[in-house]
């Protein structure tokens, strides 16, 4: 952690972050990628609510529902992720140490490598659309782009998931002073 | 560039009943950073390094070396190894 003074909030939400209450969900490699795969899951199948719902221009009120009800277990993912990297991208830097700070700085590389990917296929897929189908990246333009700038916001939050180790042993180091059974 | 660095803070950390937690509060890192530390996982700068040595009063060549360390008893029994 940084010598700048935490404020109420970094404290907060530094305490938010490490609480282990729910270290269960995320203890090891195969939970947190399953928790991982739910919400890149979830992500999608919101997204593809919403983009029905920018297409076909009619009974928005089921995909209003669907979409709420899904937010939920989505909001439940995204802070077991977050609980497993001990809110690694939700902290602000001078929170974080030397250690958390480089693995940021690492996962904000990697996300931006797939993400780049992504965007380039992206718009390969829609200049061979557009020479196959001439309306096509028009009507598919907006929600494509909607879909991509939701990807960039969350790949953070997947590759920190995917890279989160395993917690250290348990420290069974007795502090000074304390009673001893 | 992953150079490994040996070191023996679990030992002295063991030694001198000091919880993870205290040894992170004390300087200023995460108690995550010190369980990769003692496992290998992470090499700490040379800041860190140095707060962690001065936490315990030892040089910080006696926490961290380019060299695996010896045993502790060997050296405290000058048993040489074979």
């Amino acid at each position: 952690m940084t010598t700048t003074r935490l404020t109420r909030y970094d404290r907060s939400m530094l305490w938010l972050m490490n609480d282990r209450r729910a270290a269960a969900w995320y203890a090891t490699a195969a939970r947190r990628r399953l928790a991982v795969a739910a919400h890149l899951t979830l992500t999608l199948a919101i997204g593809g609510v919403m983009t029905h719902m920018f297409l076909a221009e009619g009974e928005p009120l089921w995909t209003v529902a669907v979409t709420a009800v899904l937010l939920l277990p989505w909001m439940v993912a995204t802070g077991v992720i977050n609980g497993a990297t001990r809110g690694l991208l939700e902290l602000r830097e001078r929170a974080l140490d030397e250690r958390q700070s480089a693995e940021r700085s690492r996962v904000l590389a990697r996300a931006h490598r797939v993400t780049t990917l992504l965007l380039a296929a992206t718009a390969v897929t829609l200049l061979i659309m557009g020479g196959t189908a001439g309306d096509a990246p028009k009507a598919y333009a907006a929600p494509l782009l909607i879909a991509v700038l939701v990807v960039h916001w969350v790949m953070p939050l997947w590759v920190a998931g995917w890279r989160a180790q395993d917690e250290p042993a348990d420290d069974d180091v007795v502090e000074p002073g304390a009673l001893v059974p | 560039m992953s150079e490994q660095v040996h070191n023996r803070l679990a030992v002295v950390r063991a030694e001198h009943k000091v919880s993870r937690q205290s040894l992170a509060e004390a300087v200023g890192a995460h108690y995550q950073t010190i369980g990769y530390i003692e496992r290998g996982q992470y090499n700490p700068s040379l800041d860190l390094a140095l707060k962690i040595a001065k936490f315990f009063g030892l040089p910080v060549e006696a926490l961290f070396s380019l060299e695996p360390f010896r045993p502790l008893t060997d050296e405290v029994y000058g048993r040489k190894q074979p």
